[in-house]
């Protein structure tokens, strides 16, 4: 456990900092849903000018924007953004610092096999993510309830909630297998950003122009939050799509990092 | 018993050569020398036995077990200090110390009092952050994280670099405790003076190969002399025409050369000429290496 404890306790200050954000970010805008509701045919009146294109991209729904899980699917479209960025920084930066750091000799010259080394690693990271968002989800919930009007279910709420931990999971996973692909990752951030953008990029213009299909390869539109609201669950078969990638990039980054020679520091 | 073996260890890199057919045996409570210059395949060889980097072929036992098998077994009694030493930046070095300490099963109270005993020799600031301490304070943190759980093989690579004058000797000192105590030592180094210094045995490694095995005594005692003639009359290279001279040269009336072999044969080559003086002297390991690397 002593590799997951230096990890959680390396990483604790910028987590915490990712859920200041992250709740920032949506405490804010759910402060201003209210100022939103006051005049619905008004904003419905100016929303409407918008195209129903560019609605689309921006995930904004006229037919229940008016609503708080309408509301919040609109602005989770941001936060899964800048949650994705979290995740994808966590899962490689955990593993590629040994490397860019070159601590790589003194970490695996100890008695420790590397399925050890990469599971504490990847758990630390996990329980990061974890913690983000119970933090996040908890002041969220507080939030929404104190401005909703109409009836509130915390189920729903937290289906949506969830959403960001489980397209977190899909950029954790993926940014492992970059960790332990790419050879020598000086800036993670110029690793995980443009990946996070060109899924997110991919997502707004499947929605841009229609097309359904861009559901499968980008998780910004694994879960669609007009469905979440009026069943009250996931659609299943992208639960399992994201299960399959994630399963698949876990093992490949296990099977290429024990096979992996750690050339020496200079 | 023997507590390195390997038998023609191999490691490629792609298709670039790192080491070939490695055969090497190091005995328990021996100081091993392992000399050759940059990219002859030292830290290859070390960095293969340490599981960092996994063999192309042949196959390594340390303690006698499979080093591919049993790698974290076996590393519960390797201390390992790496020619250039990084760590944790954000972290104290009393922190990285005891982290150090946790991968070990040992009392964490003896662990500790190492790691007391042996910055206070060395004379390291426990309470300074890794960023804060200059290159020659790394290695110090480096020698004790890699002696504080009493390993009993310590393997070296290159390991003085940074370390001044006084520093140098204390480290050594300890490698003679630690020694004296029972450690077997692999000590990888192009500083021959340092092997001359502190090994029982070396190993010449060139291209990736071991060329040459031996006791440094018999190394320095048995083998090659350096010749050194004054003559009244400028000598020829015909003279010195027999097996077992090389490195011969030729100015005036003076004549160097080092030669490998029976003492007689050479003896009576040089009676013939006319000597205004001779010296013969045991040449350093500095000469051998050059001698075995030059061929």
């Amino acid at each position: 456990m002593n590799i997951f404890w230096r990890e959680i306790k390396a990483y604790r200050k910028s987590t915490i900092i990712w859920v200041l954000v992250l709740s920032a970010i949506t405490i804010v805008f759910l402060l201003l849903y209210p100022g939103f509701t006051k005049d619905v045919e008004a904003t419905r009146k100016m929303l409407s000018g918008i195209p129903a294109a560019y609605r689309n991209a921006l995930g904004l729904s006229l037919d229940n924007f008016f609503t708080i899980f309408g509301f919040l699917g609109y602005l989770f479209t941001f936060v899964l953004l800048a949650g994705a960025a979290q995740a994808m920084s966590l899962g490689t930066g955990i593993i590629s610092k040994e490397d860019s750091g070159k601590t790589s000799d003194f970490l695996l010259s100890k008695p420790v096999t590397r399925t050890k080394v990469l599971t504490s690693k990847l758990s630390a990271a996990l329980v990061l993510l974890a913690a983000t968002n119970i933090f996040f989800s908890l002041a969220s919930y507080g939030v929404a309830r104190v401005v909703s009007t109409a009836n509130f279910s915390a189920k729903t709420f937290f289906l949506i909630s969830a959403t960001l931990f489980l397209v977190q999971l899909f950029f954790w996973a993926l940014g492992a297998l970059f960790a332990v692909i790419i050879p020598k990752i000086k800036s993670v951030i110029s690793v995980t950003l443009p990946t996070v953008f060109a899924f997110f990029i991919v997502s707004t213009i499947g929605a841009f122009i229609g097309n359904d299909n861009v559901r499968l390869v980008t998780p910004f539109k694994f879960y669609d939050y007009q469905y979440i609201i009026a069943h009250n669950t996931y659609e299943w078969k992208y639960v399992i799509i994201e299960a399959v990638c994630i399963a698949v990039a876990i093992v490949a980054s296990f099977i290429i990092y024990l096979k992996k020679d750690v050339r020496a520091a200079s | 018993m023997n507590i390195i073996e390997t038998k023609k260890l191999t490691k490629y890199y792609g298709k670039a050569r790192g080491i070939i057919d490695v055969d090497m045996t190091v005995e328990e409570g021996e100081i091993y020398g392992f000399i050759g210059p940059n990219g002859a395949g030292k830290s290859t060889t070390i960095r293969t036995l340490l599981g960092l980097m996994k063999p192309t072929g042949g196959s390594a036992t340390i303690f006698g077990k499979d080093i591919t098998k049993y790698g974290p077994q076996i590393k519960q009694e390797i201390g390992y200090l790496p020619s250039e030493v990084f760590y944790y930046d954000g972290m104290k070095a009393i922190d990285l110390l005891k982290y150090s300490a946790s991968f070990y099963q040992k009392d964490k109270k003896f662990t500790e009092k190492r790691i007391q005993e042996l910055s206070g020799i060395l004379d390291l600031d426990l309470s300074k952050k890794i960023d804060d301490l200059s290159y020659g304070n790394k290695k110090k943190v480096g020698i004790v994280q890699g002696l504080l759980h009493q390993p009993k093989l310590i393997i070296l690579d290159e390991p003085t670099g940074g370390l001044d004058p006084l520093i140098q000797q204390k480290f050594f000192n300890l490698l003679k405790e630690e020694n004296e105590k029972g450690a077997t030592i692999l000590f990888s180094s192009h500083i021959l003076s340092e092997v001359q210094k502190m090994c029982d045995k070396v190993a010449i490694i060139k291209e990736g190969k071991i060329i040459k095995t031996e006791k440094i005594s018999d190394l320095l005692e048995n083998q090659t002399k350096r010749f050194r003639i004054e003559t009244a009359m400028k000598a020829d290279k015909k003279d010195f025409a027999i097996k077992g001279v090389d490195d011969l040269s030729i100015t005036d009336n003076s004549v160097t050369f080092l030669f490998r072999g029976h003492l007689n044969d050479i003896m009576r080559e040089i009676a013939k000429l006319d000597l205004a003086n001779i010296s013969i002297e045991e040449p350093d390991l500095e000469e051998i290496f050059l001698h075995y690397y030059q061929k």
